[in-house]
This record gives structure tokens, sequence and C-alpha cells, in this order.
């Protein structure tokens, strides 16, 4: 039963991360690919590290695998926020639908 | 103020245990680490004027969690369905919370939530970017405001 529940969330957590990638080559400028990199790959991390916890061999490695996800968390959303500021002084303008 | 050092000494030492994974033969390495952190955290982290509460945080957990997840979801559905199903803008809007932690946690957040990145944050406002902003935008703000308020506790 765990391991199923282990499988289940590790392929959806494949899944995340193939859509986050998909997202960054798709979408057209910096800051819609700063969206599918921060939000899809996190929910992708998320969802790896709770499967790979479910099969920790001890509680505490499973804390520890755990404890990577805030971590990861807190600076992505940061690198992502700083990103699109910079972005933005440097003047880059978001893409527009309609242009190329 | 001893209070806080004590709480902040025990969760360096907590952290530090999970990272030697429940190991205890190198103790005397802890010590070290345990106060090079609380070195750190007095440089870095000084006491709050509003510290959150404790009793707050499971439910922004549980807002934050769900949130993530529908941002994952919604973002993922757009990508696999390319730049047709996009219609980014910049938009400007006004922050309600206290400078300080309060709008600093509401930023790096709303890069996680559904459909807004933090672009920019000023003295009066802030500015995102969102992917579709035929989307209910800032419904979602509002209600992540609402939720970092409650965490914080009210204001004075």
């Amino acid at each position: 039963m765990l391991d199923w529940l282990a499988m289940v969330l590790l392929l959806a957590g494949a899944f995340f991360f193939l859509a986050g990638t998909v997202g960054l080559l798709r979408f057209p400028d910096v800051y819609s690919r700063l969206h599918a990199l921060a939000k899809a790959d996190n929910l992708g991390l998320g969802c790896v590290l709770m499967g790979l916890s479910l099969q920790a061999e001890s509680l505490v490695t499973a804390l520890k695998l755990l404890l990577v996800w805030p971590l990861v968390l807190a600076a992505s959303a940061g690198v992502g926020f700083a990103i699109a500021r910079r972005a933005r002084a440097l003047g880059i303008q978001p893409w527009r639908k309609g242009e190329p | 103020m001893i209070r806080i050092f004590a709480l902040r000494a025990l969760l360096f030492a907590g952290l530090w245990w999970i990272l030697a994974e429940g190991r205890t033969d190198g103790w005397p390495l802890c010590v070290v680490a345990t106060a090079a952190a609380m070195w750190a955290s007095t440089r870095l982290w000084f006491p709050a004027p509003k510290p959150i509460r404790l009793a707050g945080l499971p439910g922004f957990l549980c807002y934050f969690l769900w949130n993530s997840i529908r941002g994952g979801v919604q973002v993922a559905h757009m990508a696999l369905r390319g730049r047709t199903s996009l219609q980014p803008a910049l938009i400007e809007l006004a922050v309600t919370l206290p400078p300080g932690g309060a709008r600093v946690l509401m930023v790096n957040a709303l890069s996680l939530m559904p459909g807004t990145l933090g672009v920019d944050l000023h003295e009066t406002g802030l500015r995102l970017h969102v992917l579709d902003d035929r989307l209910p935008i800032e419904a979602e703000v509002r209600a992540l405001e609402a939720a970092i308020t409650t965490l914080f506790g009210k204001q004075p």
C-alpha cells in the first residue's frame, strides 16, 4: 500500500518536473518562464520528496528529505522574485498576447 | 529575550540532529554548528517587532500547501497547452500589510501561488506579473493577504 502511494507520488513529481520544463521551453518571456519554474518544479519536488520519504528506512531520514522542501521553496521563491525585479529594472517588457 | 534564544538554539540543534540522521556520536560538532548558527542568527535574524503566532501556523501552512498545488497544476496545464493559453500582464496592487516580514513573506509566497509572480515591492504597492489576466487575480492576492494577516495576528 505504502509502496503504491510512493510510486504514485514519484510519478506525479516526474510529471510536474516535465511540465515545468515544457513551460520553460515553450513560454515566451522571462516572466512567464519564472512562473513555470517556480510553481511546477516546487510541486514536483514536493511530490518526489514525499514519495521518497515514504520509502525511507528511518523516521529521521524521512524528516531530512522533507526538510529539503521548505529550504528549496524559500530559495526558489526568493530567486524568482529577484530575477523578475532585475528583468523589470533592465526594462524588459513582458510578452503580450498577439506578439510573435 | 532569553526565551527566544533558547528556542532558536533548540531549533538549530534539532536541524543538526536531522541532518546527522539521528546519530549522536558527533555531538561536539553539533555544539559548534549550533553556536555558529546562533551567531549568524543574531546578525541576520533580529527578534522581529511582530513575530508570527505559532497558533496561526497550521492554518497558514494548509492554505499555502493547497494553493501551491493549485498553482502547480494550473501552470502545468498552461505549459502543455502552449502560449496560446496565456494572456500575461503587469498589474499594480496596493498592499495593506505593514512593512517588514509580512510583506516580504507575501511577495515571495506570490511566486508560488496560482498565476502570480512578484516583480517589485515598493512603499505603497506591489507590482505583479500574471500569466492570465482573465483570472481573478486580485481576489487571490487579497486571500493571501488575509492568510498572512491571520498568521501575524491582529495589528495593534
